[in-house]
């Protein structure tokens, strides 16, 4: 019986023992003075409930700025290091080795002073139409970059196999396909459409509807 | 007695826990001072009415020494400030608008020959140039002494031509307005090539302040 009470005695004098080094300490962190009282630093003081309402209103303003992303799928593009990212919220659901557009300008020789520029526009767009077998229609360039005079049957424009199994618009004629140069992917070497390979072409197909947001910088 | 020394021991490790546990590393925000936190609220503000828009937005952060390249409020990509310096008059606290970017030489497709033998490529963009926004702002890029001494003198060099241009205008004209803004940012090579790769005609950005500025 002595002998509980001690170890009664000893575990009651460590609690305090612990007390006093918790408030030793939290007094060198300025946050409790000798005296025990809770005591703020000279600038909290004063701005104490405004800074609280200020932090209140910074992590509603960040929950409206979450709101502003896309709610389901969307499609990041990277034109600087060739890569597109299928991602839903924080969470990428692929990562593709891209190639995106050249850069390259080229002449036309039908209208002086007027040219093609080979870029993948940036900014924000949206899925728009999703097509299986698609047939390239060559534009009037494809066949002036070849040294080609431009044919006037349109059948003769028609080109299948060109982009792969799908094709996904995203407006004025830009397109996310697949490709035969499996090579060049990672490289800037399109004439501003976005080359896929066929197994990443195939996920982003079924990730995409129309509607969803293609995000390129 | 080795019991109670082990028992106190462990208490006193208990205690020490107890006061040094909390956040892993809690952000800028949750210690900042008043300045930081409403710095934070305002360029959120604006923020959220850039997001509202289908655009690719630049977030120059110089509290947390970091470009990000944004869209709809999502990250896209995010390219480390390693030092900046601001100089001049000017108002930051706006959405600004690129109106000039570096000049890109773009080569030339010709008939006939393969278009992909020569495209253009991210180290082909300059690491060392000066972005101009409306309302009166310059943003000078160039990267660090230790990376490339040549860009980095000549970047300084062109700001110290600046000044005395400026200075000499202020000085005939007294209009303290000629002086704008000018926002210097020390980026890696890379990071600088990136920024230039990525920006854009009337790209809007915003500027979050340190609460030094």
């Amino acid at each position: 019986m002595k002998r509980f009470s001690a170890t009664r005695l000893k575990i009651v004098r460590g609690a305090f023992l612990a007390l006093g080094v918790t408030l030793a300490l939290a007094a060198c962190q300025g946050g409790v003075s000798r005296d025990g009282e809770v005591r703020a630093s000279e600038p909290e003081q004063k701005q104490g409930p405004r800074i609280e309402q200020l932090r209140a209103r910074h992590a509603a303003l960040q929950r409206q700025l979450s709101q502003r992303a896309p709610d389901g799928t969307y499609i990041i593009v990277d034109t600087a290091r060739n890569r597109l990212y299928v991602k839903r919220r924080e969470v990428v659901l692929l990562t593709a080795i891209a190639s995106t557009g050249s850069g390259t300008i080229l002449d036309n020789p039908d209208r002086p002073g007027a040219q093609w520029v080979f870029d993948t526009p940036r900014g924000e767009f949206a899925i728009q139409s999703k097509l299986a077998n698609p047939v390239w229609v060559k534009p009037d360039w494809a066949f002036l970059e070849e040294g080609l005079d431009v044919p006037t049957d349109p059948l003769q424009r028609l080109e299948p196999g060109m982009l792969g199994e799908y094709a996904l618009g995203f407006g004025s004629g830009y397109f996310i396909h697949g490709t035969l140069y499996t090579r060049l992917l990672g490289k800037n070497v399109t004439h501003g459409c976005i080359r896929l390979n066929d197994e990443d072409l195939r996920a982003v197909h079924r990730l995409s509807r129309i509607g969803t947001p293609v995000i390129i910088f | 007695m080795n019991r109670v020394c082990l028992a106190r021991c462990a208490t006193l490790l208990l205690a020490f826990l107890t006061m040094t546990a909390g956040p892993a590393s809690p952000s800028s925000l949750e210690t900042g001072d008043f300045e930081t936190v409403r710095e934070a609220n305002r360029v959120l503000e604006e923020e959220i009415k850039l997001a509202a828009r289908p655009q690719v937005y630049l977030l120059v952060d110089c509290s947390e020494r970091v470009v990000l390249i944004k869209g709809r409020g999502v990250e896209l990509y995010r390219l480390p400030i390693i030092d900046w310096r601001l100089s001049g008059e000017g108002p930051l606290a706006v959405v600004f608008r690129l109106l000039v970017r570096p000049p890109v030489v773009r080569p030339k497709a010709m008939p006939g020959e393969d278009p992909s033998s020569d495209p253009i490529d991210l180290h082909d963009m300059p690491a060392d140039y000066d972005l101009v926004f409306d309302p009166a702002l310059i943003l000078a890029v160039a990267p660090p002494l230790s990376e490339q001494p040549w860009l980095w003198a000549k970047s300084h060099l062109r700001e110290w031509w600046r000044h005395v241009v400026a200075w000499v205008r202020v000085t005939v004209t007294a209009d303290q307005a000629a002086l704008g803004a000018h926002l210097r940012l020390t980026l890696s090579e890379e990071a600088a090539q990136s920024l230039a790769w990525s920006v854009t005609d009337g790209m809007p950005m915003l500027i979050r302040r340190a609460t030094s500025l």
